[in-house]
């Protein structure tokens, strides 16, 4: 048990899992953030909602952190020893099956890293944008709650941040098109049956939380999505 | 056919190597690749130079003693196929070859092209047999043995510990060569009373001799001369999962 514990392939299984558990909060915020397509009020709702969870929300969002520091520390402990695993380098070596998301993981790892820390900046505590920050909105039932809404807006009708988004959300895919295929074969599922359906669910996954994610920024630019006098 | 070969060169283990060219002409594109370095061998010793160490053993592609990382792929361009028995035909007149040994922490070189691979022989050590019963061989046919078991484990055994996965692996893991001889030991009936013990004891010698781990690249699949599959490192996975929770 001991062994287990300090194997290379438990330090796997909990990249697998950790990582497991991130899919699913991509999928949860994706949905959530989605709404900005049902109007300031829906959104603004649904934000208010995820506040009025008070203690729970805390627990919910500690797990995340939990998660987030299991997966990174992880996977600096594993790409350490990968590293060491080959102190001298080969004048010339070519990658002959390998796919650029599987050889660079944890670059594309740190990048989405770096774009996390900016994005909670951005729509968490309000300072890379603090003046579309403190917005309010009067939702039906009367009450005051920030506005969402004309934040995502105001925020993702300035071209650089929605180059920034563009960029992070593509390496997010792209880390996952590697990552879903893998978690399988890390868990032990290796089977012919089911690798295609494996493979293209992963991709497909991936190639959804891609449409999903961008569908808000090119709403905004289209002009699909657009300010309403909802707003304070 | 002429050749520009670029091939590591490195007294021991302590002093410091380097890329040295040599021009080869009246290569025969008949030649093993191994034929065409002894051709230059002979050339170095001719010149009252210090030939080019290289592994090799068997020449027919069973021993796993070949190696060599040659263009940037571990035994060379053709598929499934060892150093020694790829052939000069796969090159182009004049083409510039690169030849340099495996890299890893765990595969020390000994000199120029040769390296250690004693890391692998203290892997299997730790797990590498099976209990047998003393006296008389019983009768093959009592133990009933399915076809797709026998397939598998056969599909395993024919790994010849040359390193070349490790070789491959951007990790350096070792991860497929280990895999190997636990599915080829284990999917059998002589196998199962160390199945569990085997995984924990050969995976944890691994991860001490200094490899990597495993990131799903799978080319070390692609490198195999043998073309075992990375379906046996799932079933490693599986096995030390299934060891660790529930025991031996």
């Amino acid at each position: 048990m001991l062994g287990f514990l300090r194997s290379t392939i438990l330090s796997k299984i909990v990249m697998t899992v950790s990582g497991a558990a991130i899919v699913g909060f991509l999928i949860a915020h994706l949905t959530g953030n989605l709404l900005i397509f049902g109007g300031p009020e829906k959104i603004n709702a649904y934000g208010q909602g995820l506040r009025d969870l008070g203690l729970l929300l805390l627990f919910l969002r500690i797990g995340l952190v939990v998660t987030f520091v299991l997966h990174i520390v992880t996977s600096i402990y594993l790409a350490d020893k990968n590293r060491t695993a080959r102190p001298v380098s080969y004048t010339k070596k070519k990658s002959i099956q390998s796919t650029i998301a599987s050889r660079t993981m944890f670059f594309s790892g740190l990048t989405i890293l770096t774009f996390v820390v900016y994005h909670l900046l951005h729509f968490t505590y309000g300072i890379v944008q603090p003046e579309f920050y403190h917005g309010e909105y009067i939702l039906h039932d009367g009450r005051t709650v920030p506005d969402i809404y004309s934040m995502m807006i105001h925020g993702f009708q300035n071209p650089f941040i929605v180059i920034t988004y563009l960029l992070a959300v593509t390496f997010v895919c792209l880390h996952l098109s590697h990552a879903i295929g893998s978690a399988f074969q890390t868990l032990g599922i290796n089977h012919t049956k089911y690798n295609g359906i494996i493979k293209k669910a992963g991709m497909g996954l991936a190639t959804i939380l891609w449409l999903g994610y961008m569908s808000i920024p090119f709403g905004i630019m289209a002009g699909v999505l657009k300010l309403t006098n909802g707003g304070h | 056919m002429k050749l520009v070969l670029k091939i590591w060169r490195q007294q021991n283990g302590n002093s410091e190597g380097k890329i040295v060219d040599y021009m080869l002409d009246d290569v025969s594109p008949d030649m093993s690749f191994l034929e065409m370095l002894d051709v230059l061998n002979e050339k170095l010793i001719a010149k009252n130079e210090e030939p080019v160490a290289f592994d090799h053993d068997c020449r027919e592609g069973i021993c796993g003693a070949c190696s060599l990382i040659i263009n940037g792929v571990p035994h060379g361009p053709e598929k499934a196929t060892t150093t020694c028995q790829l052939h000069m035909r796969k090159f182009n007149d004049g083409e510039e070859i690169v030849i340099e040994p495996w890299r890893a922490s765990a595969f020390p070189v000994i000199k120029d092209l040769v390296v250690d691979r004693s890391s692998f022989d203290r892997i299997i050590q730790k797990g590498g047999f099976i209990t047998a019963n003393t006296g008389n061989a019983q009768d093959g046919n009592t133990l009933p043995i399915s076809k797709i078991d026998a397939d598998a484990s056969m599909d395993a055994a024919a790994c010849i510990g040359c390193g070349a996965c490790v070789a491959a692996c951007k990790n350096g893991s070792a991860s497929l060569f280990v895999a190997a001889k636990l599915s080829h030991l284990g999917l059998l009936p002589q196998g199962q009373p160390e199945r569990g013990s085997r995984v924990l004891a050969m995976v944890m010698q691994m991860d001490e001799e200094g490899f990597g781990s495993c990131t799903n690249t799978y080319d070390c699949e692609a490198a195999c001369p043998k073309e075992i599959s990375v379906k046996n490192i799932a079933r490693m996975n599986r096995d030390f999962f299934k060891a660790s929770l529930f025991g031996v």
